[in-house]
């Protein structure tokens, strides 16, 4: 640090971005920097909003699935899942058990696919090149199974309110066997190159550390969340769909420092595999849709809030609905991404600036999500 | 506590400053009154069989009729989870911020202020937010609003 060295500079600031390949997204930091140390952050967001909330207030419900799917494009599978779920709670609207199973299955598969993401884009942003291409190449078996399914590979449009669009070819399950037994090695092979790295662990350790009660005032959800030691998953404390009957564990560290938000990754990704793997033994015969009525649905008037845990923390949908109306009176989007971003500021003060780059990273925060 | 309880349990804790609405689908949806705002939201942190300290979510509604701001808590140790709202007039729509509980209202009061022209008092930075620096077209999450290339869907 520059006092350390009894040179005292000038404060000035420094703009980051919205075009940075470290902000994941179209994101814009003004800094203030004493030297090469950070002494104030000021997140500028926007760049990306699409004003979905607004389209969606124009559309039927079932119109809606496709806009959620561009509300966090990473994990596309989850968005669906909440709006459904809002839906169904609004009108209570059964889903056939083997719907529950699908949805289950492609949530984790997602899950992978986001953490993936991140870790291929968090260790290109610290210099490290392979791991990119060892995640991007798993995250292509996901996708391929993503695709034999409903015919896309990152907008799914794939769950619906009263169950999924259609059902799995019967490739899939020997497919995704596959995956999952052959992945815990891959993880594996991640963590040799990163885990014990000198170089990683010197860029991660004890940087961008976030205190427990500090996450929970700025309810920081997710990985973040349980890196600082809360032990808090909406899967297990407040359980949606089917999530009540597998066996899994929530993984936590103590630190809340980025190297802590890896490890949770890590661990969750073997975690997701368990589930995935518990499910394709359950999953039974059936039907994948229940009753709703897509063209003409006119729930009831109400209101409710909704969220799910995707691989960012809480995702929430709050969802009021006009008596008898085709179109929803409100659809409200709450990303994860957005309590994260709002967070840094507390978070980076006193790092240098090469740091701000890796906290922005092990915080997982992908700009769709914040913007909307 | 379970739901039953719940609905049970505000009521009997906060007695008049509190309804509660049968709207809510899932968890309850309570009814406050805009000037109990800040000390309603205090007193559900601070109360050890509730601790709710954890805002998940601040939405703005415009319903035709009135505006309304949904307060979505949750407790990370008791694992509570309920709605309140205010509602609001049109005319000098006005509400007191509550970044003094929970510090992570802040972005999302702003973006209350920024969309539906509700005021924050206590705020601090309500500045441009989601839209363009300079903005000059209301505010697009109201029901009346409109612009020239924005089209809606017609009523069949």
């Amino acid at each position: 640090m520059s006092e350390s060295r009894g040179l005292h500079t000038k404060e000035f600031t420094l703009n980051v971005g919205p075009h940075h390949p470290s902000t994941h997204g179209v994101c814009r930091f003004v800094l203030k920097m004493e030297g090469e140390v950070i002494t104030h952050v000021t997140p500028v967001i926007g760049y990306l909003h699409r004003a979905l909330e607004k389209i969606c207030e124009n559309r039927t419900y079932e119109q809606i699935i496709p806009v959620t799917d561009r509300f966090e494009y990473c994990t596309a599978m989850s968005c669906n899942m909440a709006f459904s779920l809002a839906t169904e709670k609004l009108a209570g609207i059964e889903v056939p058990e083997r719907a529950e199973y699908l949805r289950v299955i492609m949530l984790e598969l997602n899950r992978i696919s986001s953490h993936l993401i991140w870790l291929g884009t968090t260790s290109l942003d610290l210099g490290a090149l392979t791991p990119f291409l060892y995640a991007f190449r798993e995250r292509e078996y996901i996708l391929d199974l993503f695709e034999m399914t409903c015919g896309q590979r990152l907008t799914f449009n794939y769950i619906r309110p009263a169950g999924v669009s259609r059902d799995i070819p019967p490739e899939f399950i020997p497919k995704c066997r596959e995956f999952i037994d052959m992945f815990n090695d891959k993880i594996d092979d991640y963590e040799r190159v990163l885990t014990e790295n000198p170089i990683f662990i010197a860029r991660n350790k004890n940087i961008g550390i976030l205190p427990p009660d500090v996450a929970i005032a700025y309810a920081v959800s997710g990985p973040a969340l349980r890196a600082s030691g809360v032990k808090f998953d909406l899967r297990r404390d407040d359980p949606y769909s089917i999530y009540d009957r597998f066996d899994f564990d929530i993984p936590t560290r103590e630190n809340g420092d980025c190297y802590d938000r890896y490890l949770i990754r890590i661990q969750e990704m073997r975690e997701s595999t368990k589930i995935v793997r518990q499910a394709i033994e359950q999953i039974p015969e059936g039907e994948i849709r229940g009753k709703f009525n897509k063209m003409n649905f006119k729930p009831p008037a109400g209101e409710v809030y909704c969220r799910v845990e995707n691989s960012r923390g809480e995702l929430g949908i709050y969802l009021q609905a006009a008596d008898k109306e085709k179109k929803p009176l409100r659809v409200k989007m709450r990303g994860g991404s957005f309590n994260q971003l709002q967070v840094m500021p507390v978070i980076c003060v006193g790092h240098k600036i090469a740091d701000l780059v890796a906290i922005m990273a092990s915080m997982d925060i992908i700009m769709p999500d914040v913007d909307r | 506590m379970n739901r039953d309880e719940l609905v049970s349990y505000i009521p009997d804790t906060f007695k008049d400053k509190v309804q509660l609405l049968d709207t809510g689908r899932a968890e309850p949806f309570f009814l406050i009154k805009a000037e109990n705002l800040l000390e309603f939201s205090r007193a559900i942190k601070d109360d050890p069989k509730l601790h709710m300290d954890w805002l998940s979510c601040v939405s703005g509604v415009d319903t035709g009729e009135h505006f309304e701001v949904v307060y979505s808590v949750a407790s990370v140790q008791t694992k509570i989870r309920f709605d309140y709202k205010v509602v609001l007039a049109y005319d000098g729509a006005e509400i007191e911020s509550v970044q003094t509980v929970w510090p992570g209202a802040n972005w999302h009061e702003r973006e209350v202020w920024e969309l539906y022209g509700i005021n924050i008092r206590n705020h601090g930075n309500l500045t441009r937010f989601l839209l363009p620096d300079d903005w000059d077209q209301g505010h697009p999450l109201r029901k009346d609003w409109d612009a020239p290339d924005f089209v809606r869907m017609p009523e069949k």
